[in-house]
């Protein structure tokens, strides 16, 4: 039977082409202006951590200023990033399973064996867990060790193209390269690792550039480089030396946590709530107790990496698209009264409420078939233009305007659901239609 | 031209009316908050920075021997720049208004942390600054050249002279004259004003205190330090070029990263801004297209279905106008009970937009817009197929169709 | 074969209550021919819908082919309706865009036959009508006697008992008409019974049987007894019929 429904909603298009197409550009220009906005809204909201969201963490406790909150939006939030002395007892602690301190900061190189040009490079200061943590997969090469991170031995990971940079892309394990005017061995190098947001430090925005190099954390202190992220202070202190800085109340670096087992956050989360107890008492963290432990989920989220631009677009869209298929109810219902003549004849040869209906639902579901297929494209077409126009203004324009295929599939579900939708009242309305009294004589 | 027999109508034909009104409201509701928050957005973006930034670029110079003198290197290629053709005026800045990096300092009105307070963008520069900005000077003069410090140690210790903005002055010193007054940093250094420019945008165009900006002479130690160059117009591509090879005549040893233009970083600030007016704009524009073609359909489908109807008032005496004026009517009830129901729901979704996502409250001037821009629309879009109904000849009455 | 006692049917708009069928009873029999006849607005289409099962009714009995029809759900009076009658209008109600051989098919399909069984039926039906080789045509290419012809093949293929005609050929002319008629009294020869709704007292004289309907009820029953002349030319002219084809 679906055949013969199908054969006449076919049928039903000829009769009206122009009209089946405004109802299937409805649909499609709705879905499409959905797809866009959920895109840009779900490459934000999109957790690079998979399953081990919820046993990474990152922790914030409340170091700030005593008369005034750190954040004005939200009074009860604590610092998002830590001092150099919290960041060092935090990750001194023995309860992580794995555990990272790092910053961002940068500077110029050059190759030992070559007389070329200084280069730059944006490092990465970190210890030695943080590839193993954030799953980092090497294409030379590895990680340097535990040891290295205390030393500081000289060594460094190269990215792919920080290694195409330097090396061009050559197996650059054991060389060495002069950052700074100081020699560091080569242990590594990254293969293709990009994930989005770069969720491990949102301090400068979720879509910004990875590292070229990963060095050491105690590099950091030997060679006094400063940070080439975010660094807030708000205390009044005379900070006219890197050690001065260190010592400061000053934020600007991250700490990472693994805890695999419930038992371990537990204790992690007193152990924070006891360390700033007992900082308290040597007349540091003047405002009340208020540390948190974020996963990474609640880290995106506390970072609010998906806008307000974007819920309020997308909020829009869904609005949009809810215009198009009222538009697209009323069309069906207007064409679909249109033919209650014939309704009412095949109502008189046989056909029950039930068959007038599913007749009717399925022409609505071929509309909603090609309003999706003909959106996806829109959409594609759209996310195409979209980013070339908006490349012009940044640089992550691709990130922020990923090609998702599981966000295609969603959208044109959606048309194909939300267009069946549209046509259930049109047919059930012409399926109650009393066939009577439309065989006479009209 | 009376309204009830078109109301009763109306009535008999529920379904219709009701998805045309409904489409309207949302329809109502999406333009009228969609339209605030580009126009919001627009006028963000399109307000002035105060500096010519379409003629500015800058870039980073790190020079790589570890023994070499960096002040003295920014002193001679600042002599260079300065004369060269096509170059307006150069500066060393430790950060570049509309950049979007850049740090923050709270100042005072008093000693000890005393009286009004503001953050400002602290440009730590020379005696070129205003004029490589291109920034307007309301009162006072700038810097003397002997006033400004090569600062090598680290630190922030402010100059005993500073040149402000108009709004950092007066969010500081309210209705007090700003030239010529103290301010004071966290540690009670103060800061005697000798210069107010009327308007200079800082470093981050999304920060709502962008326009309060302090510059201080001096130039701060190694590697903080950016060079701004102002050219005079349609030159900026010839000049970045030509500045890129005569600093590496000059010292080959070092790295200039490459120039940025002001105008690209102000867009780049300004890009969520222009993406979410594009999107709007679009959706308000789609939405606008279909609600007219969603009342056009109908009011087709009305004429068609009544054929009959219309021909028999024709017969009993109707003139064209009566009929024209018949489905104008309808159409008009329709798109009122439409927008009744839309501005509830446009009020609706402008305070939960606002109380959600700390977006601004809807401003009522647009509903009212709204609410007149939909009645013409829906005028319009009824206006051809009541022409049609009025075609309908007399002798439909009779027909058997 | 079809049995309705004191059926009432009462139109109700928001001024005036009609009341179509009041206490209307009427018995026919398997094989009849049945003229119902009347003047305008006196119930005979509503009782003719009745009868068609398109339409309920406020009180009464109705029993179809021996079912009491009356508190059935639309799925089962659709089958019934599907299975048992064959509908005739007087404008044909073809389906415009459906070719011959599609209209005919369309009781069919929801009998939900395989598609074999419905080509059979279907060139059946049309032969039985004389227009087999018109099956690719669309209405619009057809005479007006010609589309009367296609819906009594679509009241046929579904091999009915019963066969409700609302005028016939009221939209016919009379060279038209008379084939029209002469195939109708040919399927009743066949063994199907025919109730046919008319205000031409012409027509409804080739019936074996009249009732008139006047303010919704009967008003004259006549008894039941076969009309020699009128089966005498249904049987003579069945050949003109085909040939005239």
């Amino acid at each position: 039977m679906f055949a013969y429904y199908l054969e006449l909603a076919l049928r039903s298009f000829k009769r009206n082409p122009g009209l089946t197409a405004l109802m299937v550009f409805a649909i499609a220009l709705g879905i499409s202006v959905c797809m866009i906005t959920l895109t840009t809204y779900r490459a934000a909201s999109t957790n690079p951590a998979g399953d081990r969201s919820s046993i990474l963490f990152a922790a914030s406790i409340d170091s700030w200023d005593p008369d005034q909150s750190y954040d004005d939006r939200d009074k009860t939030l604590a610092p998002t990033m830590l001092t150099y002395r919290d960041a060092r007892a935090l990750t001194a602690s023995g309860i992580p399973d794995r555990k990272v301190i790092m910053y961002k900061s940068g500077g110029t190189y050059r190759r030992a064996d070559k007389g070329m040009a200084p280069q730059y490079f944006a490092t990465r200061m970190t210890s030695a867990d943080f590839f193993a943590m954030f799953e980092v997969p090497f294409l030379y090469g590895g990680p340097w060790n535990a040891k290295a991170d205390a030393g500081p031995d000289p060594v460094l990971v190269l990215s792919k193209k920080g290694n195409q940079e330097a090396f061009g892309g050559a197996n650059s394990v054991g060389k060495t390269i002069l950052f700074k005017n100081r020699e560091f061995r080569v242990v590594g190098v990254l293969d293709d690792w990009e994930p989005m947001p770069k969720y491990f430090d949102v301090s400068n925005g979720a879509f910004q550039d990875l590292e070229d190099a990963y060095l050491p954390f105690s590099w950091g202190q030997v060679m006094e480089l400063g940070s080439h992220g975010n660094t807030n202070c708000w205390k009044t202190e005379v900070i006219d030396s890197y050690q001065a800085f260190l010592n400061s109340e000053c934020i600007s670096f991250e700490a990472w946590f693994e805890l695999r087992t419930a038992e371990k956050q537990r204790a992690f989360r007193e152990f924070l709530d006891n360390y700033v107890v007992e900082q308290k008492k040597h007349g540091r963290f003047p405002r009340p107790l208020n540390n948190y432990l974020y996963d990474v989920d609640d880290w995106l989220e506390r970072n609010s990496v998906v806008e307000d631009d974007n819920k309020a677009m997308l909020t829009m869209a869904f609005a949009f698209l809810a215009v198009c298929l009222v538009n697209t109810v009323g069309l069906l219902l207007a064409k679909f009264l249109n033919a209650a003549p014939s309704a009412g004849v095949r109502r008189a040869l046989g056909a029950s409420r039930r068959d007038i209906f599913w007749q009717h639902l399925t022409e609505a579901g071929v509309v909603a078939l090609a309003g999706g297929g003909v959106g996806g494209l829109l959409g594609v077409c759209g996310i195409w233009a979209l980013r070339a126009w908006y490349g012009r203004f940044v640089d992550e324009a691709t990130r922020v305007l990923p090609f998702d295929e599981a966000n295609f599939l969603i959208c044109v579900a959606i048309a194909i659901a939300a267009g069946i939708a549209a046509g259930l009242y049109p047919a059930w309305r012409i399926g109650r239609a009393a066939p009577a009294s439309y065989l006479k004589v009209q | 031209m009376e309204i009830r027999p078109i109301l009763s109508s109306l009535l008999r034909n529920r379904a219709g009316a009701i998805l045309v009104s409904l489409q309207i409201a949302i329809t109502l509701a999406i333009v009228v908050n969609a339209v605030f928050l580009t126009y919001q957005r627009v006028s963000h973006i399109g307000r002035p920075s105060g500096i010519d930034d379409q003629n500015i670029f800058s870039f980073w110079v790190t020079s790589y021997e570890p023994d070499h003198d960096y002040l003295a290197m920014v002193r001679e290629d600042m002599a260079l720049l300065r004369q060269m053709p096509g170059i307006v005026d150069a500066a060393p800045m430790n950060q570049v208004p509309l950049s979007g990096s850049g740090n923050s300092t709270l100042f005072f009105s008093l000693p000890d942390k005393k009286g009004e307070n503001s953050p400002a963008n602290t440009f730590e520069t020379d005696e070129h600054a205003v004029q490589t900005l291109g920034v307007k000077l309301s009162a006072g003069k700038t810097f003397d050249p002997g006033a400004v410090i090569f600062r090598t140690e680290r630190g922030t210790a402010w100059q005993p002279t500073g040149v402000i903005s108009e709004a950092l002055g007066k969010a500081l010193f309210k209705d007090k004259p700003i030239l010529g007054n103290t301010m004071y940093d966290d540690q009670s250094h103060p800061i005697r004003i000798i210069g107010v420019i009327e308007r200079m945008q800082g470093s981050w165009v999304g920060w709502d205190k962008v326009d309060r900006t302090m510059l201080t002479p001096s130039i701060g130690p190694d590697a903080s330090t950016q060079y701004v160059i102002r050219v005079q117009p349609g030159q900026l591509d010839r000049v970045i070029a030509a500045v890129e090879v005569a600093l590496l005549k000059r010292d080959p040893n070092r790295r200039l990263d490459e120039a940025k233009k002001m105008s690209d970083m102000k867009r780049r600030g300004y890009a969520g801004d222009s993406l979410m007016a594009v999107t709007l704009s679009t959706v308000t524009g789609l939405v606008l297209v279909f609600s007219s073609l969603g009342i056009f359909g109908l009011a087709t489908f009305n004429v068609n279905t009544r054929t009959r109807q219309i021909g028999t008032r024709r017969a009993v005496g109707a003139r064209k106008r009566d009929i024209v004026r018949y489905f104008m009517t309808e159409n008009w009830l329709i798109t009122t009970l439409g927008v009744v129901v839309g501005c509830c729901l446009a009020l609706g979704i402008g305070y939960w937009l606002s109380t959600q996502y700390q977006l601004p409250r809807l401003s009522l001037y647009y509903l009212v817009s709204g609410v007149l821009g939909l009645w013409i629309v829906g005028q319009a879009a009824a206006w051809q197929p009541s022409l049609r109904a009025a075609k309908v000849s007399p002798a439909m009455a009779t027909r058997n169709i | 074969m079809l049995s309705m006692t004191n059926v009432s049917k009462i139109f109700r708009t928001d001024l005036i209550e009609t009341h179509a069928l009041r206490n209307f009873s009427l018995e026919v029999k398997a094989g009849e021919f049945l003229a119902v006849t009347g003047p305008s607005g006196s119930g005979k289409t509503t009782f003719l819908n009745i009868a068609g099962l398109l339409e309920p009714y406020e009180s009464g009995s109705y029993k179809l082919d021996d079912v009491e029809v009356t508190d059935l759900s639309d799925d089962v009076r659709s089958g019934l309706r599907n299975q048992k009658i064959g509908f005739i209008f007087q404008s044909f109600n073809l389906m415009p865009d459906l070719n011959v051989f599609d209209n005919v098919d369309v009781p069919l399909r929801y009998r939900r036959m395989k598609a074999a069984e419905r080509n059979k039926r279907i060139t059946n039906a049309l032969e039985i009508v004389g227009l087999a080789a018109r099956m690719k045509h669309v209405p619009a290419q057809l005479s007006g006697g010609q589309q009367q012809r296609v819906a009594i093949a679509r009241a046929l293929a579904g091999d009915p008992k019963l066969i409700l005609a609302d005028e016939p050929t009221g939209n016919l002319d009379s060279l038209m008409a008379r084939q029209v008629l002469e195939l109708l009294e040919k399927i009743n020869q066949m063994g199907t019974t025919i109730i046919m709704v008319t205000h031409d007292p012409e027509l409804a004289r080739r019936a074996h049987r009249n009732v008139q309907v006047v303010d919704g009820q009967i008003s004259d029953l006549k008894p039941y007894e076969p009309h020699p002349t009128a089966a005498a030319q249904a049987l003579g002219s069945s050949a003109l019929a085909t040939a005239g084809a």
